[in-house]
């Protein structure tokens, strides 16, 4: 499977807020490899967004902890302190409505399918290409 | 040899890689984002792979040299390269790694063997 689209999320996450169309789109890439965190931020920056690095899970939920925001979080699955499943599952408990897309190595349905439940809005087979950045930006937009 | 052979070369040999598949559309993806902004991009990425390749064969030689081969200590190893170099465009190793974890599925140490010397390496000989 490559991918799991947008529309059923299990847990309330649907986004109601305007956004402001001059403001940069803020992404958080949340990713342990540093050669993918290098690539995605490359490929985030290059659509004009502003991005920030988290290495895991838990660097990614101590910085909304801290009163941080972000329009959208690309989350990898595996990896250390805390994976991409339980900050997903954190966030949304914590009342965090941003759009969460997963991009994992992972291509077993079931497992993608465990990633959704924990209630992202899609998920993507790694490799992150220009196109499917541009769906996932398109659909922040129609939000 | 003046600069407008070796720019031929160069355009010559990256059009083979792609050709061979060595590469694939993943790479040109990643060619588009070098710019003004991120001049040495492909440079500092591609740098990057291979020293992530290395270690990650390093580690996975050290696990299949075991008395006890650790199946799953291999596989984890594969799978980490396998992401990266689909991430960078490297088809032909995405491909072998993908064959690289059925033989770990099936713990066949023969298969593994197989696998890396047909894709030109050798397997050290253990006293």
């Amino acid at each position: 499977m490559e991918k799991m689209g947008f529309g059923t999320v299990t847990s309330t996450s649907k986004t109601m807020k305007i956004i402001d169309t001059e403001k940069k789109i803020s992404v958080l890439i949340v990713e342990d490899d540093l050669l993918i965190q290098k690539i995605h931020k490359a490929m985030m920056t290059k659509f004009g967004t502003e991005v920030q690095l988290a290495a895991n899970g838990k660097e990614a939920v101590d910085l909304f902890l801290s009163g941080a925001y972000f329009d959208l979080i690309l989350t990898d699955l595996e990896m250390p302190i805390m994976d991409g499943i339980e900050a997903t599952k954190q966030l949304r408990s914590m009342g965090v409505t941003s759009m969460i897309v997963g991009v994992t190595s992972r291509n077993q349905d079931s497992e993608i399918q465990a990633f959704m439940n924990a209630g992202l809005n899609a998920c993507y087979v790694k490799p992150l290409n220009a196109e499917k950045v541009t769906v996932v930006l398109n659909e922040l937009k129609n939000i | 040899m003046d600069v407008g052979q070796l720019q031929r070369q160069f355009i010559d040999y990256t059009a083979s890689l792609f050709r061979e598949g060595f590469l694939d559309d993943q790479f040109t993806q990643l060619r588009k984002l070098q710019d003004e902004n991120n001049p040495d991009f492909v440079f500092e990425v591609v740098s990057l792979f291979f020293d992530d390749s290395e270690k990650l064969v390093n580690n996975m030689a050290k696990a299949l040299e075991q008395p006890i081969v650790e199946f799953e200590q291999v596989d984890a190893h594969v799978h980490q390269f396998k992401g990266s170099s689909s991430s960078i465009g490297a088809h032909r190793v995405k491909n072998v790694c993908a064959a690289f974890r059925g033989f770990c599925e099936q713990q066949n140490s023969d298969g593994l063997e197989q696998q890396i010397i047909a894709a030109g390496g050798s397997i050290p000989m253990v006293e």
